[in-house]
């Protein structure tokens, strides 16, 4: 000891929390990472079937959509464009979900960072809904798919996914 | 270069990580009480809407406050208590050894106890079936719990009639080199033994724990009992009124009572075996 250590303060510092595990390539895949992976895949899946049910009734719910419009300028071909952008956009949504689950997996945290985000972002639009406009989240609406995102943050967020991620960091 | 090292202790990426996992911990919150109301509208099926409740409450939220809390209030220098995973002062620390690992080992192996497997995806199946079958497992893993930051580097266990529920064990951390214990004596390992009596449910974290006798210097006495009794060489001492409290609760909520006093077990005489 050449020098006086500081004086402790009278709370832990906060991150403690997440101190770095360190540099540490050969750790084992943890339980939390894996589940958050299985988690989005099942996401994947949902979306997955949920296409499936509009390609089938593909018909129908272009002439829901053309219905809802009526006021506005709308066609039949406007509204089967509508829905075929749409459901293209939610398709290569759910490939770039695959994809960064599969990153995930391999232990990459720019994978884990962008997933939590997008769960962070819709967490926050369903609570800002439900509280200022009083959404109802049942199980007949979003309450699955709400706690599929707040499952995948908590499992993708714990300290021994952050330790795998981070595992070739060298600090 | 380590000083410099230790001054980027705020980096970018633990700043999003803690974010994330305070936020986490919110949602869940959030998603407890979403399935609490969702129980009173569905009927039957409410049911099963309090069990989600109820898991995502003991086992995800409460651990997460626990963990974000306590990391924050408990005092992280060593007061003579273990702490759980997610930060709780859990058994009381009643016992110190002299001596290398492997003559520790060779110890209590002797003594007939029995080294706990390390929790894992297999072992933790073991349990669930050696449970359902009412089989014996002696080798079951024990919880983890922590010490300077650590978790035990290992358990001894002693079954109790082939009761899965009931069973000795004890845990050890080796001490950091160098380290004294709270009014000076040098010891090269801590540990803490505790009689688990049954299989309950915590009121205090709400989770299925163990849980283990309150008068923790009988299992603390049986431990040295038995050690001395298989090995003559094997010398206590003791320091007496060590503990800082004589009756607290441990982390799964089980009252603990002792008489304070710490023996530390010299096992250097012990002819260590490598396996």
């Amino acid at each position: 000891m050449t020098t006086a250590p500081d004086k402790r303060p009278a709370f832990e510092p906060p991150a403690q929390l997440l101190k770095p595990t360190g540099y540490d390539p050969d750790m084992k895949r943890p339980a939390s990472t894996v589940a958050g992976v299985m988690l989005v895949l099942l996401r994947v899946i949902a979306g997955v079937v949920w296409i499936g049910s509009i390609a089938l009734e593909w018909e129908r719910y272009v002439r829901e959509i053309d219905a809802t419009y009526e006021d506005v300028v709308s066609t039949p071909q406007i509204a089967e464009t509508t829905l075929l952008v749409a459901v293209i956009a939610i398709g290569v949504s759910l490939v770039i979900d695959a994809v960064l689950a599969f990153f995930v997996l391999g232990g990459h945290n720019w994978a884990r960072v962008i997933i939590m985000a997008i769960a962070a972002i819709s967490i926050t639009a369903s609570f800002l809904q439900w509280w200022d406009d009083g959404l109802e989240i049942t199980i007949g609406t979003t309450l699955l798919t709400l706690g599929l995102d707040i499952l995948i943050l908590l499992a993708l967020s714990s300290r021994s996914a952050a330790a795998y991620a981070r595992r070739k960091e060298r600090r | 270069m380590t000083i410099q090292k230790r001054s980027r202790r705020y980096s970018i990426g633990l700043v999003i990580d803690w974010f994330f996992f305070v936020f986490a911990g919110l949602a869940a919150v959030w998603l407890a009480y979403l399935s609490l109301t969702e129980t009173f509208h569905v009927g039957w099926w409410g049911v099963a809407f309090a069990l989600a409740f109820w898991v995502l409450l003991a086992y995800l939220v409460l651990p997460r406050l626990h963990r974000i809390l306590t990391t924050i209030y408990v005092p992280d220098y060593f007061i003579g208590r273990a702490r759980t995973s997610d930060g709780l002062l859990g058994d009381p620390v009643n016992l110190a050894f002299l001596g290398g690992a492997d003559q520790i080992h060779t110890a209590m192996t002797e003594a007939k106890w029995t080294k706990a497997e390390p929790v894992t995806l297999g072992s933790s199946w073991r349990i669930v079936t050696s449970t359902l079958t009412r089989r014996s497992y002696d080798e079951a893993p024990v919880s983890p719990l922590f010490l300077f930051g650590r978790q035990q580097d290992f358990a001894y266990q002693q079954e109790v009639d082939g009761n899965p529920a009931q069973r000795h064990h004890v845990r050890f951390w080796k001490c950091p080199d160098g380290w004294l214990l709270p009014g000076g004596s040098r010891v090269d390992w801590l540990a803490a033994g505790t009689f688990d009596t049954s299989v309950g449910l915590s009121l205090f974290t709400l989770q299925i724990t163990h849980r283990i006798d309150a008068d923790t210097d009988i299992e603390r006495d049986h431990i040295l009992q038995t050690l001395t009794a298989a090995d003559p060489r094997i010398t206590i001492e003791v320091l007496k009124d060590f503990s800082t409290g004589y009756h607290a609760r441990n982390g799964g909520g089980d009252s603990i009572r002792t008489d304070g006093d710490l023996p530390i077990a010299d096992v250097r005489l012990v002819a260590a075996v490598t396996r």
